[in-house]
């Protein structure tokens, strides 16, 4: 599926933003899913990659079936790319289970380590998650702003903005030219528009988008 | 372009000086044709002296760096000594012969000054195969540009400042003769009285 | 009932038909070598020739003077590299007869080389090509080919196996790449001025030493063409045999 994100940081902010279109090859069968995940006050995730529409259609024959027939199924769906969303709703749960264990929430940083490990570990896996990810973080103890890039290897980059999906072939360059270290808020919301029209503008599939921005505030949906 | 070894791209190279040693890498990150991040460095500092450097699949040269970084501080904490070059460059060896069968793809090299100072460098294989240098040792998608700028451009018993430059040239001509690597580059030259770092300025394209 | 002898071919079916294919090309290894002065041009060429890991020969001239104050080489399948310098040959060799015993520039002759490497652009000749001489000012000249003909007047280039080894050493230590002036913060690159033929000839042989070192393909001995406008020299030096 066909699918874009963006992440853009200042000083003391990152925005994300994302397509919310779902569907198969050419079919669009949703364009109000929401592909960013609040994970703790000051991180969010932005998901993108396979989503596993038959994962979730054998999940719910799964339920319907006797316990003999998930005990066949069991093997069938070990072949089956896992679900996207499966992975985030595993990666948040993990965080808030710190966060209840040792009363403190895991920053950006640790955070993406353990993400990637994850993800690094699923790559030789017998059924490796596809999924690509830009996750946003606000450091309260070092009052910084973080943005991470991990891909399906469990690639992981450090950068002040980036594209995911079919974004980098329209915005990065837009980033690239209008993006400096002490970009303002306003004028980075100015910048993720101009990559929001930039696709509407060069690319075929018609998106829309949602946005958030995290802050030392925390979390707020962000109005394009 | 499936082969692990380059889709990420990436460069690093280490020589031996008159009781002195230099590593250096590039700092691209790149995902086939395209280029992700210029700041993803390959060389690593695991003691006062001693040096990793790790190009190929960069997922796994993160993961090796921080499975590195872990032994070696469980190392430190349990001998009250810092791992000597020799003793990092085995480690290196048994940890990637543990997946013999399901490797890392990375292709590491160690440099470092030993306990009496003597400079000692070594590259190894996937699986963990050490090659003991006495010049120089090359490593990534520009080692074949690397093994002919070093082999042209070296001499032995070079003093660090004289080392500094050989290298730096010896690593930023090979780059831009290679797609995939570039994007800014690190030097790193050690002596037993200091450890210089010098970030250069490249080619950005 | 008819007793039949058992065959070993009789249990191979087959529905679809045996296929052979002949492939018309193989590599012959070796590495060549062009540097562009002021007033004269060299061509370089190893004289080892491999197959695999066999060698064939010590000594096969890689580099050759096919005339006119050009010499040429075309690296990578020795019997298109033959087939190519021939041709030119003889193509030279009839411009002659045609016109009078007119010279072919350099120019001219770089051009030539295109059509006939694009004539065979769907079964190419597998060959780095390299030319070098003087142009019509009498400066140095070296041009240089793709297997179709994509050609470019360049100050050096290397060609064949271990190209990749010395490009990028030619590019610091004749382009002068990467090397900037000492105290101007790397704001002012070194300038460019042309090399003396004892300095090119000089990293002619550092050039092969350090490939022969690396390199399996790359080895023997070390032929070069110096033209000058007195004519075409030949040097020879040797390299490892190992």
């Amino acid at each position: 599926m066909a699918d874009c994100s963006f992440g853009i940081t200042g000083k003391d902010f990152v925005l994300l933003a994302s397509d919310q279109s779902a569907g198969r090859s050419i079919i669009k069968m949703k364009s109000d899913e929401n592909k960013i995940r609040t994970l703790s006050p000051g991180l969010a995730l932005a998901f993108g990659g396979e989503p596993g529409e038959f994962t979730s259609l054998g999940k719910r024959r799964l339920m319907g079936g006797t316990s003999n027939e998930l005990a066949k199924r069991g093997g069938e769906s070990d072949m089956i790319k896992r679900d996207t969303n499966n992975f985030v709703d595993y990666v948040e749960r993990n965080l808030r289970l710190y966060q209840i264990r040792n009363n403190t929430e895991l920053l950006p940083a640790p955070a993406s380590a353990f993400i990637r490990k994850e993800l690094a570990n699923s790559i030789r896996s017998r059924s490796p998650y596809a999924v690509n990810l830009l996750l946003g973080g606000y450091d309260k103890v070092h009052s910084e702003a973080h943005l991470y890039s991990i891909d399906l290897y469990g690639t992981k980059a450090i950068l002040p903005y980036a594209a995911q999906g079919l974004g980098i072939y329209v915005a990065l360059s837009t980033m690239d030219k209008y993006w400096y270290p002490d970009i303002t808020r306003d004028e980075a919301v100015e910048l993720l528009k101009k990559c929001v029209a930039e696709v509407k503008l060069r690319l075929a599939y018609q998106f829309t988008f949602n946005a958030i921005v995290i802050d030392k505030e925390g979390v707020k949906n962000l109005p394009l | 372009m499936s082969d692990p070894f380059s889709i990420n791209g990436g460069a690093a190279v280490a020589m031996v000086g008159k009781d002195c040693i230099a590593i250096a890498c590039d700092t691209r990150l790149g995902s086939q044709s395209l280029g992700l991040a210029n700041n993803f460095e390959k060389v690593f500092q695991m003691g006062k002296t001693t040096f990793l450097g790790l190009t190929g699949l960069a997922t796994d040269v993160i993961t090796l760096r921080e499975d590195f970084r872990l032994k070696n501080n469980l190392y430190k904490l349990r001998e009250e000594r810092e791992m000597e070059p020799k003793t990092l460059a085995n480690l290196v060896s048994t940890s990637l012969y543990e997946r013999r069968f399901g490797p890392y793809f990375v292709s590491p090299i160690v440099a470092g000054l030993g306990k009496g100072g003597q400079p000692f460098i070594c590259g190894f294989d996937l699986i963990g195969c050490i090659d003991f240098a006495k010049d120089f040792i090359v490593s990534g998608t520009a080692s074949d540009q690397l093994y002919g700028t070093c082999e042209s451009l070296y001499e032995p018993n070079l003093e660090p400042e004289d080392l500094f430059e050989t290298i730096s040239q010896a690593l930023l001509n090979a780059v831009d003769r290679d797609a995939l690597s570039g994007w800014g580059a690190v030097v790193y030259v050690v002596t037993k009285e200091k450890v210089v770092r010098r970030v250069l300025r490249t080619r950005q394209d | 009932m008819n007793a039949t002898v058992a065959s070993e071919y009789s249990a191979e079916r087959h529905s679809v038909p045996i296929e052979h294919r002949f492939n018309p090309y193989s590599d012959n290894g070796g590495t060549v070598l062009g540097i562009a002065g002021e007033d004269f041009a060299v061509l370089a060429g190893d004289t080892r020739q491999v197959v695999g890991y066999s060698i064939n020969t010590r000594y096969e001239p890689r580099v050759f003077d096919v005339g006119d104050n050009i010499v040429m080489t075309a690296n990578g399948f020795d019997a298109d590299g033959a087939a190519l310098i021939d041709r030119f040959r003889n193509s030279l060799k009839w411009y002659k007869f045609d016109h009078n015993g007119k010279r072919l520039s350099i120019l001219s002759a770089a051009r030539y080389i295109q059509h006939l490497l694009y004539g065979k652009r769907f079964f190419p000749y597998y060959v780095s090509t390299l030319i070098a001489g003087l142009d019509d000012e009498g400066r140095g000249a070296v041009y240089s080919y793709d297997p179709v003909g994509s050609y470019e007047r360049e100050q050096c280039r290397a060609g064949g196996a271990a190209a990749s080894l010395i490009m990028p050493f030619l590019d610091n230590q004749v382009n002068f790449k990467n090397q900037y002036v000492p105290g101007s913060d790397g704001k002012k690159k070194k300038e460019l001025r042309y090399l003396s033929l004892e300095e090119v000839i000089q990293l002619v042989r550092d050039a092969f030493t350090s490939a022969t070192e690396r390199h399996i393909y790359v080895g023997d001995g070390l032929e070069i063409l110096i033209v000058t406008k007195e004519g075409v020299r030949t040097e020879y030096f040797p390299l490892k045999r190992d």
